[in-house]
């Protein structure tokens, strides 16, 4: 039970990092259509961004906001400078962009930081946590379910209660009456690239912190959180959410128990589990669990 | 227009014509930079009045529309010759948004709700460029005008049936306080009943001060509920006069209300009225 509890804890933890990056994704894809293979590239960019503020001596907290909020800039930056343009193109050409874009960043991000690794330090004990029904939690886990939740509950806000997300929502349903209804589609765009990068920066720190360290092989995490984008449904922010979660805590579910069973052949099943699960939904509910069956009368 | 004083100007057959609110004058729009639509299209509509625009498909009724409200752009059209004003200001080269705070509103054809949102989000979109702290009470008065929409507020827009996304398609275009309706095909899939409805609607709008543009196909129904109608063909007026007059015209019978024609026509008459509408315009 113990063992169960434990694993249960940081696989929230990392099943909020997925939410926060599968978010990320979502929001992007249901404003302008576009499915930004450079997710991961902002995130990288987030984390790394961070170790140099922290470098400089910020204070950790005020280095967090500036690195969210820089990422969430690289994004309205990149979405005003390279796909605005590119309106009314096919959006496949579009998606091509977005892997040029992915690439550049990564380019940048050597250039800058270099290959090495690097540490992601915390404000808190690493190695403390506190215990819970008995099992014992990571201060990390603890604080990654925090962030993810605060964040997750502000975007469900902003997304269902405010005028902007009416207005999000009216974009993603349909531009040409957005415009005409006086919605700024433009702004819109790029609020979406801003939270997008806020979202990915964030994920990208904290899974900076977990025993994985910071290193450029970090935007693969993005690739990790595809099939929960996938599963939830592309276009909703709820299922990437629950479809994040849930995947997190069945990836080390199953690394605790299925994997020892599964003998050499086990080593890294939990890494392909969530690709595997993916390909069943694609065959059996190609919209995943909460995507868009068109709303449409009978 | 040679035939225009002979007929009478928007605003004389109804009594009450007052200075025109929308002036469109000798407009030309080219999509795609080769595809001439509009050719020196010239339109009133006098305040307080409700103006019929009839013609068949293709004819560029709503590519008007669409150069009215800044839509053009992103149909890679361009208005290229010609000038719109509304209340004395220019209308082209401005922002969507900014004609609507102008007070122009559009329903656009096929009703084009947000099936995805609630039908109380939808009419909240329509009131986006608004910032005054009445969009509540404008939004109980649109349920009180239209009570189904008021039953209905939580539902999600795209499983109202036809004839209710066509209301809330108007009370939508109403969120922004407009003094001038466009609206496109308002009758288009809907039921003689709804029909009724809609034209009552209308009237009801028109007589609460709003001057409405009607766009329609259906040019019985637009015909008896405006006081001057307009007919369009191919990117050209090619008819216009007091709605009274033009329901009488022989050619307008014939030809949008489905009247008037003794027995079979053969195709050379056809021809000769197309020849005759040239000359006309």
């Amino acid at each position: 039970m113990q063992t169960f509890l434990q694993l249960l804890f940081a696989g929230l933890a990392l099943g909020a990092i997925y939410a926060l990056v599968a978010l990320g994704f979502v929001v992007i894809y249901r404003s302008s259509q576009v499915f930004n293979f450079a997710h991961g590239e902002f995130l990288m960019f987030g984390t790394f961004l961070m170790t140099t503020f922290l470098a400089v001596g910020l204070w950790w907290w005020v280095a967090l906001v500036l690195a969210m909020l820089a990422t969430g800039l690289l994004g309205v930056g990149v979405e005003r400078a390279i796909l605005r343009p590119m309106i009314g193109r096919p959006v496949f050409v579009t998606i091509i962009m977005t892997i040029f874009i992915g690439l550049v960043l990564r380019v940048a991000v050597i250039t800058f930081w270099g290959v090495g690794e690097r540490g992601m330090p915390t404000p808190w004990r690493t190695d403390g946590g506190i215990r819970l029904l008995d099992a014992p939690m990571l201060f990390n886990a603890l604080w990654a379910l925090v962030f993810a939740g605060v964040m997750l509950v502000g975007f469900y806000l902003l997304f269902q209660r405010s005028k902007l997300g009416v207005a999000m929502r009216a974009t993603a349903t349909d531009q040409e009456v957005a415009l005409g209804l006086g919605i700024p589609v433009g702004r819109v765009f790029a609020v979406s690239w801003l939270i997008a990068g806020i979202l990915a920066a964030l994920a990208g720190i904290f899974l900076g912190m977990f025993p994985r360290s910071v290193n450029i092989n970090m935007s693969f995490v993005a690739l990790a959180a595809f099939p929960a984008v996938l599963i939830g449904g592309l276009e909703s922010p709820l299922g990437a959410v629950i479809a994040g979660l849930s995947l997190g805590v069945l990836q080390l579910l199953t690394q605790g128990y299925v994997n020892p069973m599964l003998g050499s052949f086990g080593q890294n099943f939990h890494q392909v589990l969530p690709f595997v699960l993916m390909i069943g939904f694609l065959v059996v509910r190609p919209y995943g669990l909460f995507g868009t069956r068109e709303v449409e009368r009978v | 227009m040679p035939d225009r004083s002979a007929v009478g100007c928007p605003g004389d057959g109804s009594g009450k014509g007052g200075r025109p609110v929308l002036e469109i004058n000798n407009l030309e729009v080219v999509y795609n930079r080769a595809v001439l639509v509009l050719r020196g299209v010239s339109l009133t509509v006098p305040d307080g009045e409700v103006i019929a625009l009839l013609g068949a498909n293709g004819a560029g009724k709503t590519t008007l529309l669409r150069a009215l409200t800044g839509l053009l752009d992103i149909h890679d059209g361009e208005v290229t010759k010609g000038r719109a004003t509304f209340e004395g200001e220019d209308l082209f080269g401005e922002e969507p948004d900014a004609i609507i705070r102008k007070g122009i509103a559009q329903v656009m054809e096929r009703r084009r709700i947000l099936a995805d949102l609630t039908v109380e989000e939808n009419l909240l979109a329509g009131a986006y460029t608004r910032r005054d702290p009445e969009v509540r009470d404008d939004l109980e008065a649109q349920y009180a005008r239209f009570p189904v929409l008021g039953d209905r507020r939580r539902s999600v827009a795209g499983y109202l049936s036809g004839g209710e996304q066509q209301m809330l398609a108007v009370a939508r275009a109403l969120m922004s306080r407009p003094r001038l309706l466009l609206l496109d095909e308002p009758t288009l899939g809907l039921a003689p009943m709804l029909v009724d409805e809609v034209a009552r609607v209308i009237q009801e709008l028109n007589q609460q001060g709003i001057s409405v543009l009607l766009v329609e196909q259906n040019a019985a129904t637009a015909l008896a509920i405006s006081s001057y109608g307009y007919v369009m063909e191919t990117g050209k007026i090619v008819h216009d006069g007091p709605s009274e007059k033009l329901m009488e015209d022989e050619d307008v019978r014939e030809f949008y209300l489905g009247l008037g024609g003794e027995g079979r026509r053969n195709y050379r008459e056809v021809k000769h009225y197309r020849r005759r509408k040239r000359w006309l315009s």
